[in-house]
């Protein structure tokens, strides 16, 4: 069985003329991290937060088809109960802070008093993400006192304190520089391996290409492909749906050097290496 | 011909811990990137081009004023920078006017200033969006918008703070054409940028910002030539050039069509 | 760190006694000084008020706000002296201007209770940590959420003025002139509010939004990562200070 289905979605924001997503279908396995790519406003935001209920439930808006995240469809319960199985790290580091505390170890415990955790279990639960996320000689720090990178893996160190079974990144590395995203990115194959689903809206697709099992491509609100990612980068098109491929993708398409007994080319370093010093 | 020296330039923040610690370089027309981690200093450096910081040492002359001696206000006549926010300057009800609010205040007339505005907003792509309320706006848009704002101004240097931050293939693409534009006119461009690959295709030279320190100036082929030097600022070369390098190449390539080239030509090996 | 917050870290007996036992403290010295309106009761509180703050070993931090007070006041026992309606004793002339003793007297009552609320509220604030406050305050059934407001204030604030900071430079940036007489500073004045307002208000969004997944409106109880800090006597000292509000009533009463 499928951890999560999302089938037929469409969803229009109150007042809004178009259709932010159209008709969207597609499933994912547990344990699997997925890379959702797409120009600006093709929907890659809206079907974030249709995984954890902020759409219909906060935006409102007229919704069709559903969402449905371990058993549970998104439509039919609360952002409340929805947060308990998705955790969300939005775009900007800086309004993920609750704001109300005074160290970065007692921001992690925040969600967790909220939802009433026991105090030892919290306790263990807030020192165990700080580890995950590389963060423990930070706790005592104001949590306005670090960079970007370090912010944006407070805010993973929050999220997966609260033991959710679904994570969904939002442009988690889209204010940090390469250091900063790298760390972030690092963190959430660590969460990948440790057998999260993950979710993760990027621009930076050389990453992707690195980390995804598979990429959904969206545009205008339409899913255009959902492929391991050298399929969906070694499609034609992808410029036309205002997606640019990796680099080295792009290399090895201008000299039509595809991988070893398959029609894609490689998408990432070592990949594209390997099928360069062999192509003739 | 030189637009910019500095000499000798040192900056703190709490008079301690220097920021800046001597720099000492010559700007010219080409087109510069300034590169580091954060904390290097890089924002600093550009505040004290700009004059909105006093240098605790050292002099900087844009053209032939000091800016020690000028207000931050006349020398946007010269200098126009684009803060790396935009949420943190737009504040008018429309795009057109928040684009001429940088030209009113040098003075120029409403006729001049919405010309300006026009123009500088076709050139970043959002000429259909002029009469729409910016807060309506993506962000991706709004940065746009903001740059447009500084260009509006017609300086003769300017200075962007990540340009490329939140912008999708087509944005990146207009973007890079504007600067190819501005350089055109004669124009300095620098900008503050993490993004490498961006750097490796629009700019001429590059500076590399490490602890407060200049690291390295040069072209920007030799600087991401210079492992040691991009290793030691905890930078990573652009994709292209790590190729390049990995199929064992001994030149530095820093666009996809030159490592084809490169390739197809059997190439230095 | 970063904070508008006035508590001063010390080793005393105020740090350890219960906010909430502060907060009542402030109650009674408003509600003591109009029950008793005696001299004796006003100088007694104002006095303990003092002792107090030099026990929390925060006098010096007190000294110039509690000085700033007294300047204003100044002005209003002279000029209470000067012409207060009853006023018939002279007790002394400087110049044409003669001074009486109920004016006097009454500016110096005034003085007196202002001091004394004065002097309740800098120990609260001075020796207690604005979020211990509030963390209290929500154990004794204060709205999470309203308790979440408070404390948010403390961070956020001094967030903001940073904020203001980089909207200043990039308003200046483009030519906005921000200093000079009133005429150019008014008229700055929009460039650089707008942002900070139109910038608070997409951060709430997205900060509603970061909330809400956060468990803000769950239902059921709330936990808390630390446990109550242990603080001296709070019960004794409670019902020591209503004590003494309830015998100021049957004084009151009987006076």
């Amino acid at each position: 069985m499928k951890q999560i289905i999302v089938d037929g979605l469409k969803y229009r924001y109150p007042g809004a003329e178009t259709l932010a997503l159209h008709d969207v279908s597609f499933e994912i396995s547990k344990g699997e991290l997925i890379g959702v790519i797409g120009r600006n406003l093709s929907g890659k935001s809206t079907l974030c937060q249709s995984f954890v209920g902020l759409v219909p439930h906060f935006y409102r808006g007229a919704y069709g088809g559903k969402v449905i995240i371990d058993g549970i469809e998104v439509k039919k319960s609360t952002i409340r109960e929805m947060s308990r199985i998705v955790g969300m790290v939005f775009q900007n580091p800086f309004t993920q802070i609750s704001g109300s505390k005074e160290t970065v170890y007692e921001e992690v415990a925040f969600g967790l008093e909220n939802i009433g955790v026991r105090r030892s279990e919290m306790i263990e639960r807030v020192e165990q993400a700080l580890e995950m996320m590389d963060m423990e000689r930070y706790k005592d720090r104001s949590p306005f006192d670090l960079s970007g990178g370090q912010m944006q893996r407070l805010a993973i160190a929050s999220m997966i304190a609260m033991k959710p079974q679904v994570i969904v990144l939002d442009e988690p590395t889209s204010q940090l520089d390469p250091q900063g995203a790298e760390d972030v990115f690092q963190a959430v194959e660590r969460l990948s391996h440790e057998g999260w689903t993950v979710i993760v809206v990027e621009h930076k697709l050389e990453k992707i290409a690195q980390y995804a099992d598979k990429v959904l491509l969206l545009d205008g609100g339409r899913r255009v492909d959902f492929e391991i990612p050298s399929k969906v980068f070694s499609r034609g098109d992808l410029e036309k749906h205002g997606v640019t491929a990796p680099v080295y993708t792009r290399v090895c398409r201008a000299l039509d050097c595809r991988m070893k007994d398959s029609d894609v080319y490689p998408v990432t370093l070592d990949a594209a290496c390997e099928v360069l010093k062999k192509c003739p | 011909m030189s637009l910019i020296q500095v000499k000798n330039l040192s900056f703190s923040y709490d008079k301690k811990r220097p920021v800046l610690a001597d720099i000492t370089l010559d700007l010219d027309g080409r087109s510069t990137a300034i590169v580091g981690q954060n904390g290097a200093g890089k924002t600093t450096f550009v505040k004290l081009l700009k004059g909105l910081l006093k240098p605790d040492f050292g002099e900087i002359h844009i053209g032939k004023t000091s800016v020690k001696e000028a207000t931050v206000a006349s020398l946007a006549r010269k200098v126009g920078l684009v803060f790396q926010n935009p949420d943190e300057q737009i504040f008018k009800g429309t795009v057109r006017d928040e684009v001429m609010f940088g030209a009113l205040n040098l003075g120029q007339d409403k006729e001049t200033a919405e010309t300006r505005a026009r123009e500088a907003l076709e050139r970043v792509g959002l000429g259909h969006l002029s009469e729409t309320n910016p807060q309506d706006l993506s962000l991706s848009e709004k940065k746009r918008v903001s740059i447009a704002s500084v260009v509006a101004m017609d300086p003769e240097i300017i200075i962007f703070d990540e340009p490329t931050i939140a912008q999708d293939h087509a944005g990146k693409e207009q973007i890079k054409h504007l600067i190819r534009g501005l350089q055109e006119q004669n124009k300095l461009v620098m900008t503050i940028i993490h993004d490498m690959d961006f750097v490796a295709e629009c700019f001429e030279r590059t500076l590399v910002f490490n602890e407060g320190k200049l690291l390295m100036d040069g072209l920007t082929r030799d600087v991401f030539s210079r492992q040691d030097v991009l290793h030691q600022a905890h930078l990573e070369p652009p994709s292209v050039t790590q190729l390049g390098k990995k199929l064992g190449f001994a030149e530095t390539f820093l666009t996809v069509k030159e490592l084809v080239s490169g390739l197809r030509n059997g190439g230095n090996r | 760190m970063n904070s508008i917050s006035l508590y001063t870290e010390r080793d005393s007996i105020i740090h350890h006694i219960h906010p909430t036992n502060k907060v009542i403290y402030i109650f009674a010295s408003i509600l003591v000084p109009i029950l008793l309106p005696s001299f004796a009761v006003l100088l007694g509180g104002a006095l303990f008020g003092l002792i107090l703050l030099l026990i929390g070993k925060v006098f010096k931090r007190a000294l110039p706000m509690i000085g700033f007070v007294f300047l204003i006041l100044l002005t209003v026992i002279i000029i209470q002296g000067l012409f207060h309606p009853t006023n018939s004793v002279l007790v002394f002339t400087i110049g044409p201007a003669a001074f009486y003793q109920e004016g006097l007297l009454y500016g110096l009552t005034i003085t007196l209770r202002v001091m004394n609320i004065v002097g309740a509220f800098l120990i609260l604030v001075l020796t207690t940590k604005p979020s211990d406050l509030v963390d209290s305050l929500v154990r004794r059934g204060l709205s999470p959420r309203f308790g979440y407001v408070l404390n948010s204030v403390f961070q956020i604030l001094p967030q903001m003025m940073v904020s203001m900071k980089t909207i200043m430079d990039a308003q200046r940036s483009r030519g906005l002139e921000t200093e000079g007489g009133l005429r150019v500073r008014i008229k700055a004045f929009l460039p650089l509010i707008g942002p900070v307002v139109l910038n608070a208000l997409t951060h709430v969004k997205e900060r509603a939004m970061a909330l809400e997944v956060r468990g803000f409106h769950a239902e059921g109880k709330k936990t808390f990562l630390y446990e109550e800090k242990s603080y001296i006597a709070t019960k004794p000292i409670q019902w020591g200070i209503w004590a003494v509000i309830g015998l100021a009533v049957i004084g009151r009463l009987m006076g």
